[in-house]
């Protein structure tokens, strides 16, 4: 079950990596989009890994805390850059 | 060439400073990854443990050898022993030692939601019948020259063995223990500090010295472990945990009179060993395969303290021996403390290494300690008074253990963390280890899961 989380989760990964990078050539992003970007995925992904690595032990509060500490800061921080990608691009048109 | 080409268009100093900022771009991510991968060599190093060419351990003069009969279990075994020194059940709220030991695991069943009833009895009994089958019924580890722990040199082969090296010599050794189920195995000089001086046979009585009883001069020691189940332990301190542990000790026996079996039939002489002949602990530590730890047991990476440790003493010493090693375990267990709050004897010190006890300086209280040795005194006393109140094993402090863990990669993930962290965060993670469920005791959640976990198969 582990590893057909891994390869799931890689799959996401490539996915997610080739999205942001089509959306990076449509709109160029600077350091703090790419940082934002890539951190809130990495924590997503990992909450996700550690959540099933744990549901899988049995340890259910593990899980929920795990989503909670990690999935919960990786979607404020993609919430955060997303606010301010499109914060920015509205302050470039004008 | 259209309007918006000749905007594009860069001047050959724009290229070359294009080309110095892609460069140093480049430059920057190599070197980013190329200190990641120092950095994961190196914590993929300490985790394996960083080799001490010294015992880890600091001594002082006071160190003497310990007497087997003032070792908890065997002091306990033998009504001789306890008619001798009725003080020390005096300094001790009357506690009869040998009687309390006669009563226990005879108590009626209790409460089955606490992993107590009658099938958890029946679980710790079949646990336990491995390795009291292998120990001619005897019901005590500590027992000495008693079946797979047998001193007779049966099966010694006339031929001796020559093995190419001594590193082929550890390797072959390391490779039978490992068919024969061990989890970790470390070989290591023959250390008369740690073994028993004098032996005592509490079953019949009778000291006995290594001089004149032992058949052989012992040269080297090979440390084994065996892992105990996960669930089972966790339910501590049911009676389930019992199960854990006897089954751990059938296993190790086992595996240590194969082992005995192997040297002898290479023309080495060879004895087992549980927890007879010397104090496992520092022999462990000694051999490189754990680390000593607060709860008195010995740390090793991936298994925790959840292990058994079996010994094989062997004249056999052209070996190369393992050495000592830092594993970390030392520095996070100054900060954790969550097995000495999680003993129900209050047994396990919450201060920091001493030469000595600090629970007490009467001599009668202390008579079971070993002085001299800078590390975590915990009572023995306490912890055999809990067993008796409990009728039966605790493993609280296994149990408690944030070493203890399953194998999941987000554990091992933790420990990368842990031998690379300092102290302050070691606190951080026992409170995260807390709010995330783990290491809880008295649980009947762990009890009714247990029960459960033959759905695994």
């Amino acid at each position: 079950m582990m590893g057909l989380t891994w390869y799931i989760l890689g799959i996401l990964s490539a996915l997610l990596g080739y999205l942001m990078y089509e959306y990076s050539l449509k709109h160029p992003l600077d350091r703090i989009s790419w940082t934002g970007l890539v951190l809130g995925v990495v924590l997503v992904l990992f909450s996700i890994a550690w959540g099933v690595g744990s549901v899988l032990e049995g340890v259910p509060r593990a899980a929920s805390m795990g989503l909670l500490l990690f999935g919960f800061s990786g979607v404020i921080i993609l919430t955060l850059t997303g606010r301010y990608i499109t914060t920015k691009g509205k302050d470039t048109k004008i | 060439m259209d309007e918006n080409n000749i905007e594009n268009e860069q001047t050959p100093e724009e290229e070359q400073d294009n080309s110095r900022r892609n460069f140093l771009k480049f430059g920057a991510v190599g070197a980013g990854v190329a200190a990641a991968a120092v950095a994961g060599i190196e914590i993929a190093q300490r985790m394996e443990g960083v080799p001490l060419d010294h015992f880890p351990l600091p001594m002082n003069e006071n160190y003497v050898r310990i007497d087997q009969r003032n070792q908890v279990n065997t002091y306990c075994n033998s009504k001789k022993l306890n008619d001798a020194h009725p003080e020390r059940a005096k300094a001790f709220n009357n506690f009869n030692f040998h009687e309390k030991k006669l009563g226990f695991y005879r108590g009626p069943y209790r409460d089955h939601a606490e992993g107590q009833g009658q099938i958890d009895r029946a679980l710790a009994s079949a646990g336990f019948f491995g390795a009291t089958s292998q120990l001619d019924y005897t019901f005590s580890m500590d027992t000495i020259d008693e079946g797979v722990g047998s001193w007779k040199q049966t099966m010694l082969s006339k031929d001796k063995y020559q093995f190419d090296s001594p590193k082929d010599a550890t390797m072959s050794i390391k490779s039978a223990a490992k068919l024969f189920g061990a989890v970790r195995c470390g070989i290591t000089a023959r250390d008369e500090r740690w073994d028993y001086d004098p032996l005592y046979d509490s079953k019949n009585d009778k000291m006995l010295t290594w001089e004149d009883d032992f058949p052989f001069v012992p040269k080297s020691v090979i440390v084994v472990m065996v892992e105990m189940d996960y669930e089972a332990i966790a339910t501590a301190p049911s009676w389930i945990t019992d199960a854990a542990t006897g089954e751990g000790y059938g296993r190790a026996m086992k595996l240590a009179g194969q082992l005995t079996v192997f040297l002898r039939q290479l023309g080495y002489q060879a004895v087992a060993a549980m927890n007879d002949l010397s104090v496992s602990a520092p022999y462990a530590v000694a051999a490189g395969i754990g680390e000593s730890a607060r709860n008195g047991s010995i740390i090793t990476p991936e298994f925790g303290p959840r292990v058994r440790i079996a010994k094989i003493y062997t004249d056999l010493e052209d070996v190369e021996y393992t050495p000592p090693r830092d594993y970390g375990v030392a520095s996070f267990c100054l900060n954790c403390m969550r097995c000495a709050d999680s003993c129900p004897g209050e047994a396990i010190t919450h201060g920091p290494p001493t030469w000595e006890p600090t629970y007490s300086t009467d001599p009668d209280a202390i008579w079971q300690a070993s002085n001299g040795v800078l590390k975590f005194h915990n009572d023995s006393r306490k912890c055999f008074q809990f067993w008796t109140e409990n009728d039966g094993g605790c493993a609280a402090c296994i149990a408690s253990c944030p070493y203890n863990k399953p194998d999941f990669w987000h554990h091992r993930l933790v420990d990368a963390q842990n031998v690379i962290a300092p102290g302050p965060v070691h606190s951080f993670m026992r409170e995260m280890d807390i709010l995330f469920g783990y290491g809880k005791i008295n649980d009947p959640i762990r009890i009714v899961k247990f029960w459960k976990t033959g759905d695994q198969i």
